[in-house]
């Protein structure tokens, strides 16, 4: 997977800026301005999907590297945001390889949204109402619920952040993530010392040499760095988060047709995988005499045309790339040398919160 | 709701004392040896196929190994992603329960305030056979080992008997489930987490079991969910 070999050859994650912010209030307006003209230039006429069709390929903004979430293996762009740009393609154009990427960086990734460079945002970012309101731009479903936790060595024997008190903590200067922690500490009434460090590279060789018994930053980059820790088993990620990250697909605002699109790619995926409807039992599924089974491959109902794509657009889409549990496990799961446990993005009825509304 | 709901929802009804309304169902699946809650399952439930590990239906074809002594340091060779440690899960069973999903291969103990203790678990045929509500019964230190039938049927090489000991295929530990012949066990096979397997029940390595076996009294709610049926 590209988790360890992109950790080993030293090159973190940085330019990851999930939740741990580093876009800067400037930045932030200047967006804003974009927008604004954009929706004047664009408005109401985008016809994405149109486009898309047209042009016969999804121009696809990922991360310039995310182990696991978007990044070039041999390339070869894979990971759990790569693979809802091949559902897309898949879904609008009937082919997973019909996909333009365009990496981006975190300060350039909303402009390009916004100035049409790409269709689809598909690259870790958190959904806020900023983003929305200012940058003029719409969130789609939660394809990943993140936030921010805390990494501890296994012999600890500890299973929950309020056992922390009085724990020596690394962390990122320039994050938020010191302040989060801060504040998580002081409303349990516990004791915390910080200890700050630089970068990542640092902040991962503080903890390995002992300078501090606890890490904290998002939970997806805590799984992320310990692939490159020298035995990685001998540390655990808390199930305490402590911050909403929740991350999923962005396009622009004003294009409803476009957005729905992209909302029941992710639906379609996640209902698949409630319905136990797999990549390897999809022959069993286009015979189920489920009701439910009957309208998510297509045999009933019309809804795929209706969305603009064709009926059977989930039975492509997940012959393509699978369900979501098969997307997930692969990527950044079992699959993977990250091992993220599907925790808080397993189905809601399986203990976790992804929740998809009914195909009907 | 999925049918393994309904016959958990079925289960737990009889046991809040509605044993009147549902005694026949109730003597039916918690008898003496039958399956809990039996709902059979479609052929190709467990199929042959072997595809990677965390996949669904991912399948070790091996048979039980008796006298193969596992390293002290059990967990050792399972993938990381299959240890034991605590994560986010939201039920609205009691802390104390024990929860098995088969198609993950994970057995969960709840904790309450949303967070469970995860193990890494293989799967034997056996395990696939049905779901619902049981509870745990007895707890047995290193178990004997007394094949059944249809076991010896299938694997001929195995002993008849096997006292209980580090190179026993039911390991270090073992929960009874109810008055059937399943239960939740160690396994001499620590490589075999987190699939599918030829024969057996719920397995877990040994250190993870012996941890286990340290959490729960006997009379603990188990559930056990299959995976969803087309």
């Amino acid at each position: 997977m590209s988790g360890p070999s992109f950790l080993r050859s030293g090159a973190f994650p940085m330019t990851r800026s999930l939740s741990v912010k580093t876009v800067r209030t400037m930045a932030l307006a200047a967006l804003a301005a974009g927008a604004a003209m954009a929706l004047t230039a664009h408005g109401a006429a985008a016809q994405t999907l149109k486009a898309v069709k047209d042009r016969g390929t999804l121009n696809c903004g990922v991360s310039t590297g995310i182990a696991g979430f978007s990044a070039q293996v041999d390339g070869k762009w894979t990971g759990f945001d790569v693979d809802f740009c091949k559902a897309v393609a898949t879904a609008v154009l009937n082919d997973p390889a019909k996909v333009n990427y365009v990496p981006l960086n975190a300060e350039e990734r909303f402009s390009a949204l916004q100035g049409g460079k790409v269709d689809l945002l598909s690259r870790n970012s958190t959904w806020t109402l900023e983003r929305e309101a200012k940058l003029k731009l719409l969130f789609g479903p939660v394809t990943y619920y993140d936030g921010q936790g805390f990494l501890v060595p296994a012999s600890r024997n500890i299973s929950s952040a309020l056992e922390l008190d009085g724990a020596k903590v690394c962390v990122q200067a320039g994050t938020t993530a010191a302040s989060y922690a801060r504040d998580y500490f002081a409303a349990n009434n516990m004791k915390i010392e910080l200890v700050t460090q630089p970068g990542v590279q640092e902040l991962v060789k503080a903890y390995e040499s002992g300078a501090c018994n606890a890490m904290t930053t998002d939970v997806s980059q805590l799984y992320a760095l310990r692939t490159g820790f020298a035995k990685p088993v001998d540390h655990i990620v808390l199930p305490d988060v402590i911050t909403k990250e929740p991350l999923g697909p962005v396009v622009k605002q004003g294009d409803d047709e476009w957005f729905n699109v992209v909302k029941w790619t992710h639906y379609a995926m996640l209902n698949g995988e409630e319905l136990g409807v797999s990549s390897l039992s999809l022959d069993e599924a286009l015979k189920s005499d489920k009701p439910d089974v009957k309208r998510l491959v297509g045999r009933e109902g019309g809804y795929g045309a209706a969305l603009g794509l064709t009926d059977d657009f989930a039975v492509r889409i997940i012959k393509a790339v699978g369900n979501y549990g098969e997307v997930f496990e692969r990527n950044v799961g079992t699959g993977s040398k990250l091992a993220i446990p599907r925790g808080v993005n397993q189905l809601w009825s399986l203990g976790g919160i992804q929740y998809a509304p009914p195909v009907r | 709701m999925t049918s393994a709901l309904k016959t958990i929802g079925l289960a737990m009804a009889c046991h809040m004392g509605l044993a009147l309304l549902c005694g026949g169902a109730y003597a039916q699946a918690f008898g003496p040896r039958s399956a809990p809650n039996a709902t059979p399952l479609p052929p190709g439930a467990v199929g042959n196929v072997s595809v990677p590990r965390g996949a669904p239906g991912a399948t070790m074809d091996i048979g039980d190994q008796p006298g193969l002594v596992p390293p002290e340091d059990d967990t050792a060779q399972m993938d990381p992603a299959y240890r034991r440690q605590p994560v986010y899960f939201r039920t609205t069973e009691a802390p104390g329960t024990i929860i098995i999903s088969t198609s993950d291969r994970y057995l969960y103990l709840v904790e309450g305030n949303n967070r469970a203790m995860r193990y890494g678990i293989g799967v034997g045929r056996d395990g696939f056979q049905w779901q619902g509500l049981e509870k745990i019964s007895r707890k047995a230190e290193w178990p004997d080992w007394t094949p059944p039938a249809e076991m010896i049927q299938r694997q001929p090489y195995l002993p008849r008997f096997m006292a209980g000991g580090p190179g026993n295929p039911m390991g270090a530990r073992a929960l009874y489930l109810g008055g059937t012949v399943y239960r939740i066990h160690g396994t001499n096979q620590p490589d075999t987490i987190g699939y599918a397997v030829s024969s057996g029940c719920f397995r877990l390595v040994n250190s993870d079991i012996i941890d286990l076996y340290g959490r729960v009294p006997v009379g603990t709610k188990v559930i056990i969910r299959q995976a969803v049926t087309l």
